[in-house]
């Protein structure tokens, strides 16, 4: 498994928890979100555009986020996500279960927050 | 600016993911604009930018997109809009809509109230049960004759009894009217309503007084100890709700009875009584051929009507044969009692129901058509919000939300009305219906209310949504077609076509109303005087025996009568006509005697001298009465027409002489038995049974020879208050203890005999012309819609050559042909419910080829009239717009 391979693994498994932790405060559209998840890891996490929409969509399906279309003047419509009380609830849940893999990771692999 | 969306679309379709719904692709465009102008603000080209953006899109894989979003509005569609949302939606439309609103209300206002209204008359009056014991176990008994071809004739009393024996009843009472002049001292005499009655009428219909013990239970059923029960009306007015009243003695008529209960309030029966006596004769001891009795009976348990119409129907062929004199060709009918108190209105207010259904559903059908108009013009609307994320259950639960809020207002409206409305109408209802004042909104109203509102929520929500969610389905928002699919153009029309059926059906019936009242009001009753006045006048405080006493009375009533300022002719007969005299059977001598059995019958009437004169009947042979026909003098008699025709030969109208076998003419009559009397004149038939019968031959006596205590005077005078003046004047100068009562001229007691149908006449041709109106309101909207997309058409059918006039006509055949169909389908709704109908219509049948063709008539020039502004504004398409609408 090369180290590209791990991080993307690792994406895959972390994209909920990122998506949930940046609505949590206010509801963001799209492209904000994608934009904030990339910018916020320097570069090193980054979701093409159908894997970030596929993942939205999925967790709208399960009540975890709301969608509802925004029209300002002189601007595209676009759909803001913002976080359900269910997707609360799975956020607390998923940041636990995170911080005792990272602790796991730190004590056996060596790894430390950056 | 570059098309985003096209983009999306072009590289779905390249990489197998064609059928991207319209949200991801309006998100995932919004996306790519937004890479693209990030890029911009970071100082790249148009190129390197857009290049940007497209690689974001190429690095994609879009196809995983295509499976995770249907996923989410399949399973999540309808729970996403919140009920309360909707709703709010649709109160926004109709804020920024008013007048759209206020139009679309006020129509189902209307028909819910009137709905309401009609529902609330046939609840309290109809549907109620009737305020005795096991009320549906009870029945009226009328004797029927098949060969006078009369089916609601009054029962002998004596073949009552042998009705009442039978098993299949439990019990049954009879009774009779003789009306009563109450003279108790030291109040006014007053008449009264009364019946004579077998003593268990309250057991039969399990009523107890409020008061006092009421006529002893077990019997007997007739004594010579006087007593009575009297109405909890009369209790309050006459004797300021004395309790005290019972035991006290009352004088009826010269008779002093003894109060023996009060009746609970509200109890009316047989109609609006006020004293019910106990009978003092033994029904026994009369003849079987004399009918004036009524009768109730309760039917026996287990005992179903049918089967006690069957025991019924041997007992008098039974009777027929042992007594064929008296019995021959009559038979007894059985009515459930509801159905007689109610008489004319039951199958009335079921027609008016029936009618309103039908108002209801056209205003409905206005709203659900101007509902579509507004759903077609909100197609672009709808294919945003499709485009948005909203499945087709999102805009249904939208169109159902906007339809809630349209009912629920015109329910609301419609209640509101109908509670302002039911007290005037019940106040100002020109006839009596039964139980009419405890007509009130209930529950069951408020359910009905209720539930039409939902049904016309669902109409609401769903026609136009059928049509426009079909509809955005293939709609391309950006097309800008202004095409309406063909399944939409069908529904309108179906739409307005049902409105102009329904209304085609309301007029077809209103016309056959108007045809009933003219019917009733042409027959010929006889009477050539309409102005003549009519008051009944009752003698008391002489025995029925002392008939020479009467006439002297009614004698000196009369003169002093003639003697009055503007009086010019003045009588007195004791029927008045379209009522049935006494019948009785006679003979004539010189013709061969028939046997007792098959003697011939006729009407027997007793009139005063100057009588067919006021009344307007036409002399057509001999003489009329004279002062100079006494007790003393020649018996003699008139007889009408059909008589003469029917029983004297040619020649022989003045010549011939009458016998009579009558041992009894009535309770009050003189006895005629063994009298000769010599016929001295014919008159032209006057009317003597109810409108919509056939006449019967008549015998007129004269009143002296032949008295009655209760006679209707006639006076024709200057005008009306004058004869009044001159009753009046006249009764306290000679019988200053004797009530007027009833005093009317004839033209108001023969529109009192039309004031039923007349008043369903009033109502219903309110309804048909609120229709027609309504009915037009949709041919108008339909017609100026259809000419508005059709402009195209037209300019192009002008460029070819075609002439405004040309299409002018093609619009209003249209017009003429919707017409036709909907006052086809109208029609055939009329016929499908002929059964109810015949029950209020007279002389006219529902398939009345003459109501149809006015009803056609008055409906193709509102049609065509609707048309006329669509159809000039066609004519005036000019062709340049056929060019510049591309």
């Amino acid at each position: 498994m090369s180290p590209r391979t791990a991080i993307d693994e690792a994406k895959k498994g972390s994209a909920e928890i990122l998506i949930l932790a940046l609505v949590e405060r206010r509801a963001l559209h799209g492209y904000e979100i994608g934009r904030q998840i990339e910018d916020q890891s320097a570069g090193t996490l980054r979701f093409t555009l159908a894997s970030l929409y596929a993942t939205l969509y999925r967790m709208e399906d399960r009540g975890w986020l709301r969608s509802r279309w925004v029209e300002k003047p002189g601007q595209r419509r676009r759909c803001h996500y913002r976080i359900t009380d269910e997707g609360r609830k799975i956020l607390a849940a998923q940041r636990a279960d995170w911080s005792r893999f990272i602790a796991a990771l730190g004590l056996v692999a060596g790894v430390k927050p950056a | 600016m570059i098309d985003w969306r096209a983009v999306v679309i072009r590289e779905a379709r390249a990489t197998g993911a064609a059928d991207l719904d319209d949200h991801t692709v309006e998100e995932l465009a919004t996306h790519l604009e937004d890479l693209y102008q990030a890029a911009r603000a970071r100082g790249a080209v148009d190129a390197e930018a857009r290049d940007e953006a497209l690689r974001a899109l190429r690095e994609s894989r879009l196809a995983m997109l295509k499976e995770s979003r249907p996923n989410l509005h399949r399973t999540r569609g309808l729970t996403r809009v919140s009920t309360w949302q909707s709703l709010r939606s649709g109160l926004r439309q109709f804020r920024t809509h008013r007048g759209f609103a206020l139009l679309a209300v006020l129509v189902l206002g209307l028909g819910t109230g009137a709905s309401a209204v009609v529902y609330t008359l046939v609840d309290g009056v109809v549907l109620r049960p009737l305020p005795y014991g096991e009320p549906d176990r009870l029945v009226s008994l009328w004797d029927t004759n098949v060969q006078r071809a009369v089916t609601h004739e009054p029962l002998s009393p004596v073949n009552f009894m042998d009705y009442r024996a039978l098993p299949v009843f439990t019990d049954a009472a009879a009774w009779w009217r003789p009306d009563v002049n109450l003279t108790d001292p030291g109040l006014d005499p007053v008449r009264v309503r009364a019946i004579e009655t077998g003593a268990n009428l309250f057991e039969v219909l399990r009523v107890r007084p409020q008061i006092g013990p009421g006529f002893p239970v077990g019997g007997p059923h007739f004594s010579g100890d006087l007593i009575a029960v009297i109405s909890d009306r009369l209790w309050r007015t006459r004797y300021g709700a004395n309790p005290g009243v019972i035991g006290r003695p009352l004088v009826f008529s010269g008779a002093s009875y003894t109060i023996v209960g009060v009746m609970p309030p509200r109890f009316d029966f047989p109609g609006e009584i006020d004293v019910w006596q106990r009978s003092r004769w033994d029904f026994h001891q009369h003849s079987r051929g004399a009918h004036f009795m009524e009768a109730v009976a309760r039917l026996a348990p287990g005992v179903s009507a049918e089967q006690a119409a069957t025991a019924l129907t041997t007992l008098t062929a039974r009777l027929e044969k042992d007594f064929p004199s008296t019995n021959r060709a009559w038979g007894t009918r059985l009515v459930p009692l509801l159905d007689e108190q109610l008489g004319y209105y039951r199958p009335a207010l079921i027609v008016l129901f029936g009618a309103v259904g039908l108002l209801m559903v056209i205003s409905c059908l206005n709203v659900a058509s101007l509902l579509l108009t507004r759903a077609l013009s909100r197609e672009r609307e709808m294919a945003v919000r499709t485009a948005l994320g909203a499945s087709p259950w999102h805009l249904v639960a939208q169109l159902l939300a906007e339809g809630t809020v349209l009912s629920l207002a015109g329910a609301a409206v419609g209640l509101v009305a109908a509670t302002f409305a039911l007290p005037v109408i019940v106040a100002h209802t020109p006839v009596p219906i039964p139980r009419l004042d405890e007509a009130a909104i209930n529950t069951r109203v408020l359910g009905f209310i209720f539930a039409s509102a939902m049904v016309t929520t669902l109409v609401f929500g769903l026609v136009p949504a059928l049509a426009t969610v079909r509809r955005t389905l293939t709609t391309d928002l950006k097309s800008g077609d202004r095409a309406v699919s063909r399944a939409s153009r069908t529904l309108y029309h179906a739409l307005v076509a049902g409105e102009v059926a329904l209304a085609g059906a309301l007029l077809v019936l209103s016309i056959l109303l108007v045809r009933t009242v003219q019917q009733m009001t042409e027959v010929p009753t006889g009477v050539g005087n309409p102005a003549v006045t009519t008051a009944s006048v009752q003698l008391s405080g002489r025995p029925a025996t002392d008939w020479a006493g009467v006439a002297a009375d009614h004698g000196a009533i009369l003169d002093r009568l003639r003697q009055q300022p503007g009086v010019r002719r003045a009588g007195a007969s004791n029927f008045l006509p379209l009522e049935a005299g006494w019948r009785g059977s006679f003979g004539i001598e010189g013709q061969p005697a028939a046997r007792e059995s098959e003697a011939p019958q006729a009407q027997h009437f007793s009139v005063s001298d100057g009588y067919f004169e006021s009344i307007g009947a036409r002399l057509v042979a001999g003489r009329t009465f004279t002062e100079r026909d006494t007790a003393t003098s020649t018996p003699v008699v008139v007889v009408n027409e059909l008589f003469a025709r029917r029983y004297l030969a040619a020649g022989q109208a003045t010549t011939a002489v009458l016998t009579t076998r009558m041992t009894q003419v009535g309770p009050l009559g003189r006895n005629l038995a063994g009298g000769r009397f010599e016929v001295v004149g014919v008159v032209a038939d006057v009317k003597n049974m109810p409108l919509g019968q056939a006449n019967e031959p008549a015998v007129f006596f004269d009143a002296r020879q032949f008295p009655f205590r209760t006679m209707f005077l006639t006076v024709e005078a200057a005008d009306a208050p004058a004869a009044l003046a001159a009753l009046r004047e006249t009764l306290r100068a000679v019988a200053p203890g004797i009530p007027l009562t009833d005093a009317q001229t004839w033209d108001q007691r023969f529109r009192a005999r039309t004031a039923e149908p007349r008043m369903l006449m009033t109502v219903l041709l309110f309804f048909g012309v609120l229709a027609a109106i309504l009915a037009t309101l949709g041919v108008y909207g339909l017609f100026s819609w259809m000419v508005a997309l059709r402009r195209r058409e037209l300019a192009i059918r002008v460029t070819l050559g075609a002439r405004p006039r040309t299409i002018g006509i093609l619009v209003l055949r249209h017009g003429a042909l919707l017409a036709a169909a909907g006052l086809a389908v109208g029609w055939i709704l009329v016929r499908a419910s002929e059964g109810a109908l015949s029950r209020v219509l007279f002389s006219v049948s529902a398939g009345d080829v003459g109501a149809l063709a006015a009803a056609g008539v008055l409906l193709l020039a509102a049609c065509l009239g609707a048309c006329v502004p669509a159809a000039i504004r066609a004519m005036r398409v000019s062709p340049v717009e056929g060019l510049r609408a591309e």
